[in-house]
């Protein structure tokens, strides 16, 4: 386990100057200095080995070792030569290993230690011999099955067998290779287990991060095998992530399985946007599809994990989707209509129905990006409406939101997500990160494991990857526990906690007792003084589900109070979806903007197709307030465009003069109205003073609870928007691992066995 | 074909926006964005690597751009649409599926996609085609600053990206053995 020594993982404190230099850690903590290849480092005690060379400018190749894992040192693979001698070693992992013999020889030196005053080679004569030696032996229960294997072309073993490899084996074993018997782990991970070659990487994945105990090994030396011990299936949001661990093709992707080769893929580095994590993805493109979409490394938001939605929504790209403006006929069935046409069916329907004032509502959507939001706000507004709703089932959206938007600190994150890894305790109030951010998660278990972190929840039970305490089901609940009146070990460690953190999720602001909570913690947090809130900490956290909705808050994409009572005439929906079809007066004339035919598109009298998140160009905002700017990666199909492109143009065919013609001119707009939509990449926390004036204005307003029982937004992680709806991964993903009906081990299976 | 997509873009934009975007870039007026001109004097570009940057309008003094030194005629750049783009400059990400990190420390220039000509499945060969001209190309530097330099002379706009810092603490094998007086809190399966 891999021990964050001290608080040394605590971004603000560990300022590690540029990707290679371990060296400009802060001097808290002792610090050694060896010989690398004739140049001297200077690391941290404790350091492994590997990191030392690593810092020193000679990366080690590694199989099992890995940054954000612990270390095993089992693959024998990196050998630096230390010293001058080559000296025997401890044979730490030989029970896994088939390659004993090497291991005897060389150390390995991701278990190694870095030692004050080493000197070490990585590329001397010998240290080439031995790494020959290791490869041979990783070599010689390998398939030679590169052509066929979905690895070949970014395969950590081809390639260093290439460069260390001998170019013929001394292996002939007559009965052949060890053969061992492919797992079913899920819809997504597809197992090649001949491949694997035990670096046990997809084994500590899961244990450390995804908190799936059961993936694991199986007996020893040349029978070691990985596996889910029994018929099981890999049921973890984040499982797709063992395939980019896994070194070689042993582990790959289903959905993705001999689709592309690596070289012909283009790839474009983008933001996700299936929720509000804004985790870093690089979208790997041939021709006009989407193929993959893999992780880009953050340490500020997503490490080097994305969930499986992330990662496998995107084939949903490719089907469901308006391709052709669309306008509703005589007859009720859509007719593909030109760009003016449809346009001008908009304008005429906005003078048919006589909508005035706050009667033209907008709704903006899950994944609408904060261009076309500023766009369409400004549409609206100069149409004379504040009636800027957001896209909740319940009519909740249509009020405006009980936490109120003037002040950021009361939507955001404002621990930010790297500083989840110094909280020491957390209360979850009315949320499953675990489904509405899976990555973050993944950060609440790695901290959870490494410290002595705690956890208590409030809220409906889930299966979260970390124990927690569970203090209630309701705002009553919570109100005993925030009185102090609740006893237990987690109210102990509460009452003591240095950094203690209070993560609201955003269901609570839909929820009746959501004014009720929002003051009573409000009131809390003022009367707990500086131990929530002060000049190095913000305990107070919302945590957003949602894409579009932080940017929607910060640019102010909120009702007025009377826009929120007044019946709409005329409604744009901006990617809206979740749209409850009865908040819709029969007479009003509907528009829907976004990319995929779902519930909004059935609605509406015209459709416009815009651009999917893959197609455009645009800023997201997650749920800390970082703003990132997204890429295009492929054209958008069709007839469909960019969406702020989609509703200048509407403004100019209903007469209204917005004052930008292209897209820096409408991101100089948005930094009119918070420059902070436009410093991509940087998170600009709110001041302290700020904070406490948002929290007064919560805590203002006094509202008793009812009780009622607080409710989880998502039921069905892999489903949540229309990409995820149109997506045939995803769906396979719901029969497996939310209503299990291909799971082998489902009730059904298991009588049928009996 | 070629034509016929991107004309089909530009009808969007000429039929409701008359205001003619394409000779704006050239108008000196476009520097003063206020972002740009808070944190970063234009004629001086970021090169602070740690800090994504606004978009930098490339017009600086003292760099005569490519067509400036080319002697094309001024109509023709005019016209040239496809010219005035911004281009990113970046460093690239690891692959998360290898380890090795060697592509990373370079810098690369590369051009967003445009709209409605970027690319289309040709209906005869089913492969891609495209109307522009940069899609394909991607260029790669040694430092941030050869880049942006490299981007000057084309006359190009661009926008700097930061690269991610990497934060990893120092690890150490023993730690898988370290006691801890609570409650267990993982099972190794390993
Ligand atoms: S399956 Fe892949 S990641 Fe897992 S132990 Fe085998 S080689 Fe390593
Ligand atoms: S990478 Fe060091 S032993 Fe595997």
């Amino acid at each position: 386990m891999l021990r964050i020594v001290a608080s040394a993982s605590r971004p603000t404190r560990l300022a590690v100057a540029n990707r290679r230099n371990i060296a400009s850690t802060s001097a808290r903590q002792a610090d050694i200095t060896l010989t690398v290849d004739g140049k001297e480092v200077t690391v941290p005690q404790g350091s492994a080995l590997i990191q030392a060379c690593e810092a020193a400018g000679s990366p080690i190749p590694r199989f099992c070792y890995h940054d954000r894992l612990a270390i095993a040192g089992n693959c024998r693979w990196h050998v630096p030569r230390r010293g001058t001698t080559l000296t025997k070693t401890r044979c730490v992992m030989a029970r896994s290993l088939p390659f004993l013999v090497s291991s005897f020889f060389y150390s390995s030196s991701s278990a190694a230690p870095a030692m004050n005053g080493q000197v070490v080679f990585t590329n001397t004569p010998l240290v080439h011999e031995a790494r020959e030696g290791v490869m041979e032996f990783l070599l010689a229960n390998h398939p030679l099955d590169c052509p066929i294997c979905d690895q070949g072309g970014e395969c950590d073993l081809q390639d260093q067998s290439i460069r260390y490899g001998s170019d013929r084996t001394r292996f002939h074993e007559i009965t052949g290779k060890r053969a061992v018997s492919n797992k079913d782990l899920g819809p997504i991970v597809k197992t090649s287990m001949n491949r694997c070659i035990q670096c046990t990487r997809c084994v500590r994945f899961a244990n450390e991060v995804a908190g799936v105990e059961d993936l694991g090994t199986t007996g020893r030396g040349n029978d070691l095998q990985i596996g889910m011990y029994v018929e099981k299936m890999m049921d973890s949001e984040l499982s797709g992530n063992v395939i980019d661990l896994c070194p070689v093709g042993a582990l790959t992707s289903k959905p993705y399985a001999f689709q592309a080769r690596p070289w012909e893929l283009k790839n474009t580095e983008s933001i996700d946007v299936l929720d509000a994590v804004g985790s870093n993805i690089r979208v790997d493109s041939r021709g006009v599809q989407v193929m993959r979409i893999q992780p880009r490394t953050n340490d500020n938001v997503n490490e080097e994990w994305i969930s499986d939605k992330t990662r496998y929504a995107y084939d949903g790209l490719r089907t469901q989707r308006l391709t052709t403006p669309l306008v509703k006929g005589p007859d009720n069935r859509f007719v593909a209509a030109s760009w003016p046409d449809a346009l001008s069916a908009i304008a005429d329907g906005l003078k048919r129905t006589g909508a005035s004032g706050n009667e033209i509502k907008a709704v903006a959507g899950h994944l609408a990006d904060t261009e076309s939001l500023v766009v369409l706000k400004d549409l609206v507004n100069r149409l004379g409406s504040d009636n800027l709703a957001s896209d909740l089932a319940d009519k909740s959206g249509d009020a405006p939101p009980v936490h109120g938007v003037d002040i950021k600190s009361n939507y955001s994150f404002n621990s930010s997500i790297p500083g989840l890894e110094s909280a020491d305790a957390i209360l979850l109030v009315g949320t499953n990160p675990r489904h509405e951010a899976a990555v973050l998660n993944s950060r609440i278990r790695k901290s959870w494991l490494h410290s002595e972190l705690v956890v208590g929840m409030v809220g409906p039970r889930a299966d979260t990857t970390y124990a927690y305490e569970h203090l209630g089901e309701d705002a009553k609940a919570l109100q005993k526990f925030l009185g102090g009146k609740t006893n237990g070990d987690f109210a102990e460690r509460w009452a003591k906690a240095e950094r203690p953190m209070i993560i609201v999720g955003s269901a609570i602001g839909e929820h009746v007792d959501g004014e009720a909570v929002f003051s009573m913690l409000a009131q809390y947090i003022q009367s707990a003084g500086t131990r929530l809130v002060r000049d190095d900490w913000n305990g107070f956290n919302v945590l957003q589900r949602v894409a579009s909705r932080p940017a929607a808050y910060e640019i102010g994409f909120v009702p007025s109070r009377a826009a929120a009572s007044t019946t709409p005439k005329f409604i744009y929906l901006l990617n809206a979806d979740e749209i409850d079809p009865a908040s819709i007066p029969a007479d009003a004339f509907v528009v829907y903007q976004g990319h995929h035919g779902d519930r909004g598109a059935a609605l509406a009298d015209v459709c416009l197709p815009g651009a999917a998140y893959t197609e455009k160009g645009a800023t997201w905002v997650n749920t800390e307030g970082r703003s990132q700017l997204g890429r295009a990666a492929v054209p958008p199909p069709g007839a469909a465009r960019d969406d702020w492109k989609i509703v200048r143009a509407l403004a100019e065919v209903v007469g209204v003069d917005l004052p930008y013609d292209d897209v820096v001119s409408v991101r100089d707009r948005m930094w009119a109205i918070s420059p902070s939509l436009v410093r991509w990449d940087a998170l600009e926390e709110t001041s302290l003073p700020v904070a406490k004036a948002g929290l007064a204005s919560l805590a203002g307003k006094k509202k008793a609870a009812t009780g009622q029982k607080l409710e989880l937004p998502i039921t069905n992680f892999y489903q949540t928007d229309v990409v995820s709806r149109a997506s045939v991964t995803m769906a396979q993903c719901t029969r497996a691992f939310v209503t299990r009906e291909s799971e082998p081990l489902a009730k059904g299976a298991v009588e049928m066995h009996a | 074909m070629c034509l016929a997509k991107p004309s089909h873009h530009l009808m969007l934009s000429r039929s409701y926006q008359p205001a003619a975007t394409i000779t704006r870039r050239i108008a000196p007026s476009f520097i003063s964005r206020g972002l740009a001109s808070e944190s970063i004097p234009s004629s001086s570009p970021p090169v602070d690597a740690t800090k994504s940057s606004d978009v930098v309008p490339s017009l600086s003094p003292g760099v005569f751009t490519a067509e400036v030194v080319s002697g094309a005629p001024f109509r023709l750049v005019l016209a040239a649409q496809l010219r005035h783009r911004v281009v990113r400059v970046y460093q690239p990400t690891r692959n998360t599926m290898q380890s090795g990190g060697a592509k990373g420390e370079r810098w690369r220039i590369d051009f967003d996609i445009l709209q409605g000509g970027a690319r289309w499945e040709n209906p005869l060969m089913g492969y891609a085609s495209s109307a522009d001209y940069m899609q394909g190309t991607r260029m790669t530097f040694k430092s941030q600053e050869d880049a942006i330099h490299f981007a000057k002379k084309q006359g190009w706009d661009y926008y700097v990206q930061a690269p991610t810092v990497k934060k990893i603490p120092p690890k150490n094998y023993s730690e898988n053995y370290i006691y801890r007086p609570n409650k267990l809190r993982i099972m190794k399966t390993k």
